[in-house]
């Protein structure tokens, strides 16, 4: 036993050189999708990893050992805030104690602030309410315009970071932007015939998409957020599904599709399983195939020519 | 660069490619640009303003990062054993332990970073015992380093020994109504818990590698396998009162080595050692060793939908050797359980236990030997409350006629600071 001790400590020592991590700044982010924005805008100069899969629901991880990990070893932590990670962040940065990523530190990149949140609860919020975000709806990243800002605000901070690659950084944002301003008018023509009509959606996640491409959510399948429904709001449903004249129901891929199924079937209203997220669905790479793939799924859904 | 190149004719092209384009969109385009643009310009202050927009709430939240939060645990059940017998079948301190309602446990917790340097908490409980008392204990109160170099972390206070998976979780985030037996043999009805120091140390290994090392008193009420309560009977052994602690070996130390990674995208594993060293109060110059294997594996599928489905398999097995004047009692024994969170809100869990001492005579309730099996189904309206049925079926040979039967209703409320999902 005794014998192995020196071959443990030069183990140790080999992985703690510093030479032997990778030159490129080391980012670590909550979602996919700021993921693939960051892998966007920092090109090779980072290496860029998620904590979650674009597949899960993101309030709902854990802080696994692995996260741990690599929280620890992290340049910059870019999150997306707005309590979106409440439940596994602050566990996570205690057990991962990497002053470069803590609160106040310029690695902590909470991409919430540059964005303006809708939803945000006016009055007392309770958890009587459900899953209320008292500072607003974390969900902005489905709007393309958001995608931007959040563009614009890595950009920034890779730059302060790593002020020898800034120009680059920045050179990336304009592009970003570029192609963003180009695909965004194709987008939004795609969706055109959806504009000002009313939408049914699972849970308040895509109140962003909605004030982006101009329709309107006027009810959620979920009853309060993160309550599934019962028969008696079902049936309040097929109402306001009919009063209103809803032709589509959007929802996440992950949720259960018994309620949108039988609200389908009374109804005649689509069904459209819509990615929130980049890696929801085989073929998501980017940000910009997101909303590709989120027109798909309304054309094929029927919703949209 | 390259892309600056660009800019301008792009700007051009994009110019006239407007004019064709949805009149609407044209509009919200100019109005990104113009705000990009004064981004770009004057970042921080923008920053600072759109931070002002996300109001004060914002700011609240996230200056507080003072956490406050109740938990509530309450039982009720009955059992095919009395009340006398119920003491020792569930000898943890927070089990169901009587025929009717039993307050379980009401957890005040309190933390929060204190500085740059430190975080803080404090968790008091309140408890109703079988006498109808109304006790109050300072379960943990301790601080923690943030950011020291190197991966290290230190902890001061009084809190919870880290050993094996379950002794420093609290019985809130427990997966059963009761403690393990063979946990409420070794480290007492309250769980392994001191005042003193502990060491951690995140190693640069390639995969999730911490190690442990505490030292903490000896002494007290939930130092159980070690000096304990003078005056106390073990094994026929009335504990005495050997003084306070002159040298390093009087006191309570701790060693713990924990691994962990993920297996795949849809398992995700800890594996961890653990070692106690101390005196115990059976003579002057006896010691305690307690030693354990913990292993953790979780599950979930790459689709999932609030952490549904997911199973996850939970064992622990532990050893003791505890002198006493001429001799050493041996002691041993574990569980292993397995959680299957089959729809969103429904966990169905089955536990399995086993503890045995060497060379008992089968009548000390704390070394005869013990099996227990305990399913149950816990259904979690949201994150916040739960409400739990576990049926325990016990075959323990001090008792008359071997085996008990009882049925217990838990449950439970959460209020304040958001729980945490720890893995």
């Amino acid at each position: 036993m005794l014998r192995l001790i020196p071959y443990l400590i030069s183990i140790f020592a080999w992985c703690s050189f510093p030479g032997w991590a990778q030159a490129n700044l080391n980012v670590v982010t909550t979602t996919s999708d700021s993921a693939a924005i960051v892998q966007m805008i920092g090109g090779e100069h980072v290496q860029v990893q998620s904590l979650t899969l674009g597949t899960r629901d993101p309030h709902f991880a854990e802080a696994t050992p692995s996260m741990i990990r690599r929280v620890h070893q992290a340049d910059l932590l870019v999150l997306i805030g707005a309590d979106l990670e409440i439940g596994w962040l602050p566990p996570l940065l205690e057990a991962a104690r990497n002053s470069r990523v803590l609160l106040g530190a310029r690695g902590y990149v909470d991409l919430s602030t540059s964005v303006l949140l809708l939803d945000k609860p006016t009055g007392t919020v309770s958890r009587a309410q459900g899953d209320v975000h008292a500072n607003g709806n974390p969900h902005y990243w489905l709007d393309p315009r958001n995608g931007l800002r959040m563009a614009q605000m890595i950009s920034v901070r890779l730059g302060e970071i790593d002020p020898t690659h800034a120009a680059d950084y920045r050179a990336r944002l304009e592009a970003f932007q570029q192609e963003l301003e180009r695909r965004l008018p194709v987008w939004q023509a795609s969706l055109a015939s959806l504009k000002g009509k009313p939408v049914l959606a699972y849970h308040k996640s895509f109140v962003y998409l909605a004030d982006a491409f101009g329709f309107q959510i006027v009810a959620e399948v979920e009853p309060k957020p993160g309550i599934p429904p019962n028969a008696s709001h079902l049936q309040q449903l097929i109402a306001t599904i009919h009063t209103r004249k809803i032709s589509a129901l959007i929802m996440e891929p992950y949720y259960e599709r018994r309620s949108a199924e039988y609200l389908a079937q009374q109804t005649g209203v689509k069904v459209v399983v819509l990615p929130q997220s980049v890696g929801a669905q085989p073929g998501i790479a980017t940000y910009f195939e997101l909303f590709g793939a989120v027109i798909a799924a309304f054309k094929t859904a029927g919703v949209v020519p | 660069m390259y892309y600056r190149q660009l800019i301008l004719p792009a700007a051009v092209l994009l110019s006239l490619h407007a004019v064709t384009a949805h009149a609407a969109s044209e509009t919200e385009i100019q109005e990104l640009r113009d705000e990009l643009q004064q981004t770009k310009t004057g970042y921080e202050s923008r920053l600072k303003a759109l931070e002002e927009r996300n109001s004060s709430a914002t700011t609240r939240v996230n200056a507080g990062s003072f956490n406050f939060g109740v938990s509530a645990l309450f039982s009720a059940g009955g059992s095919s054993a009395t009340d006398a017998e119920l003491a020792n079948l569930q000898a943890g301190g927070h089990d169901p332990n009587r025929n009717g309602f039993t307050v379980q446990n009401v957890e005040l917790s309190i933390g929060g970073a204190v500085d740059p340097y430190l975080d803080g908490q404090a968790n008091l409980i309140f408890l109703i015992d079988r006498n109808g008392e109304t006790v109050v204990e300072l379960e943990e109160a301790f601080l923690t380093t943030r950011a020291l170099s190197y991966g290290l972390q230190v902890k001061a206070g009084q809190f919870f020994t880290e050993f094996g998976r379950q002794n420093s979780q609290h019985p809130h985030t427990w997966a059963f109504v009761d403690q393990p037996v063979i946990l409420s043999r070794f480290f007492g009805g309250d769980g392994l818990r001191s005042q003193g120091a502990r060491f951690a140390w995140l190693t640069p290994l390639p995969w999730y590698s911490e190690f442990y090392l505490g030292a903490q008193n000896a002494n007290g009420e939930t130092v159980t396998s070690f000096l304990f309560a003078p005056g106390e009977i073990v094994d026929g052994h009335t504990l005495i009162d050997r003084g306070g602690a002159r040298k390093a070996s009087d006191l309570l130390w701790s060693a713990r080595w924990l691994n962990g990674g993920d297996l795949s995208d849809t398992v995700s594993a800890n594996l961890g050692v653990s070692a106690l060293q101390g005196p115990n109060a059976t003579a002057i110059d006896t010691n305690t060793n307690i030693y354990g294997i913990d292993l953790y594996l979780k599950w979930q599928p790459i689709v999932n939908q609030r952490g549904f489905p997911f199973i996850a398999w939970q064992t622990e097995w532990l050893t003791r050797d505890y002198d006493i004047p001429g001799d050493s009692l041996k002691d041993r024994g574990g569980y292993t359980q397995a959680l299957w969170g089959f729809t969103p809100r429904w966990v169905a869990g089955l536990r399995l236990e086993y503890a045995d001492g060497r060379d008992n005579n089968g009548t000390d309730p704390l070394r005869d030997q013990r099996k227990r099996y305990a399913p149950n189904l816990t259904f979690y309206p949201t994150e916040f409350s739960k409400i739990r049925l576990q049926y325990n079926r016990d075959w323990a040979e001090h008792l008359a006629g071997n085996t008990a039967n009882s049925l217990w209703l838990q449950y439970e409320i959460n209020l304040g600071a958001h729980s945490a999902h720890k893995f």
